[in-house]
């Protein structure tokens, strides 16, 4: 069985709603019904992506054990993608220009392109990328192991195609809206105005700054404004 | 569209984050950094070594400081001192035996560069090892959530103006 990292970066999503429970086996299904899917023989530039499982990369297998992560349900998606490498389309293009003895046109470069493709592509490996995600059902939160656009992006559509809900990523508001505070002052986050610390070269002089009224106050705003 | 209204609470409310991780910096110099979470979890929370502060306006530059004990340095207490916040730092989290570091993107409370703790000497099987583990993600997740609501209870509270953010301005100003 493949191990979980223990160093990396994550970003954390929130669900609302209600989602299968990880120990069903609906809930491997429908991880199965939005399976990876090799593009290895591909003729065109691709990208793929879709679930796997930590015992099986290749997505064709999803077995109860292998999501079992401890404390949250060990999730993983894999994204290959296929691309023409630049450098053999210049080498061929270079052959081709100095076989002729001058440049190509754009319409002989397109078509020379395109055959290049139709010969090479299926001899080219995708790349391969698998990202690890921790799903806590009863906290409705999943740690995702991965910061970049792309794999937030996928990993938000994937959660959404399998199961319908969609995620909604931490962040400051968001995270103070789900913290175990008071109500009340949870209607105060979304109209909260940050704190404008007045600059100060000697000390003490912060604190009186802030003691001082701030515009906003002196006009009879009686809001959070500006300390 | 719902992407579009996530950039925009980070835009709007990423403020937040700096000021939470300027909290955790002053509780940490003035208060020794143990804190006592929801449940009575003790855990202790200190700056490492990076600091990045934001800058206050977009002609200004922003500071990154690195190695050594950066919040001792002259520059650290200099951009406190010009009512900066900080917007990335490093930082190490302790809960009994348990050690983690991490660095926090504070606009958008994302952790990067994450170390967890050893694995347990108990581990023999890869299944122990990722329960572990799996346990020990979360319990990172869980700190920083504790502290976040600690923050918000006294950021939002209605006498915290003349209260924690005077100390505070006290502080950065010292």
């Amino acid at each position: 069985m493949a191990a979980l990292k223990k160093s990396g970066s994550f970003v954390v999503f929130h669900w609302d709603g209600k989602l299968t429970d990880p120990q069903d086996q609906a809930f491997a299904n429908a991880l199965k019904n939005r399976r990876f899917r090799t593009i290895e023989n591909a003729a065109s530039e691709e990208i793929s992506s879709g679930w796997v499982t930590a015992g099986d990369p290749t997505g064709d297998s999803f077995d109860l054990e292998d999501l079992d992560g401890g404390a949250g349900t060990w999730l993983r998606f894999r994204i290959d993608k296929k691309k023409m490498p630049l450098k053999w389309l210049q080498i061929h293009r270079d052959a081709a220009e100095k076989a002729r003895g001058k440049k190509l046109s754009a319409r002989e470069r397109r078509e020379l392109k395109d055959d290049l493709m139709e010969k090479l592509l299926p001899r080219v490996l995708p790349t391969i990328t698998l990202v690890d995600a921790l799903l806590y059902h009863d906290r409705k939160t999943v740690q995702l192991f991965a910061t970049s656009k792309t794999a937030r992006e996928t990993f938000g559509k994937l959660f959404f195609e399998t199961f319908g809900t969609p995620l909604e990523r931490a962040n400051p508001l968001q995270s103070g809206l789900r913290a175990q505070i008071a109500p009340n002052l949870k209607q105060e986050l979304e109209r909260l105005e940050p704190i404008r610390w007045p600059r100060a070269e000697k000390a003490g002089e912060l604190a009186r700054a802030l003691k001082r009224p701030s515009p906003a106050r002196a006009a009879g705003d009686d809001g959070e404004a500006d300390a | 569209m719902k992407q579009q209204q996530q950039d925009q609470a980070v835009e709007t409310h990423g403020f937040l984050g700096e000021e939470f991780l300027t909290w955790i910096w002053w509780r940490w110099e003035t208060d020794g950094g143990e804190f006592t979470l929801p449940g009575g979890r003790v855990v202790g929370v200190a700056l490492d070594d990076f600091l990045s502060f934001s800058a206050t306006s977009d002609d200004e530059t922003e500071q990154t400081l690195r190695r050594g004990l950066p919040t001792r340095t002259a520059e650290a207490r200099t951009a406190l001192r010009q009512g900066n916040r900080l917007r990335k730092a490093r930082l190490l989290f302790a809960e009994g035996a348990r050690q983690w570091s991490a660095t926090m993107d504070a606009p958008s409370l994302t952790l990067t560069g994450v170390k967890l703790p050893e694995d347990a000497e108990e581990c023999e099987t890869d299944m122990d090892r990722n329960a572990d583990r799996s346990a020990n993600w979360l319990a990172l997740h869980e700190i920083v959530q504790g502290l976040y609501a600690m923050f918000l209870k006294e950021r939002l509270a209605p006498g915290f103006k003349k209260g924690g953010a005077e100390q505070m301005a006290k502080w950065m100003a010292g």
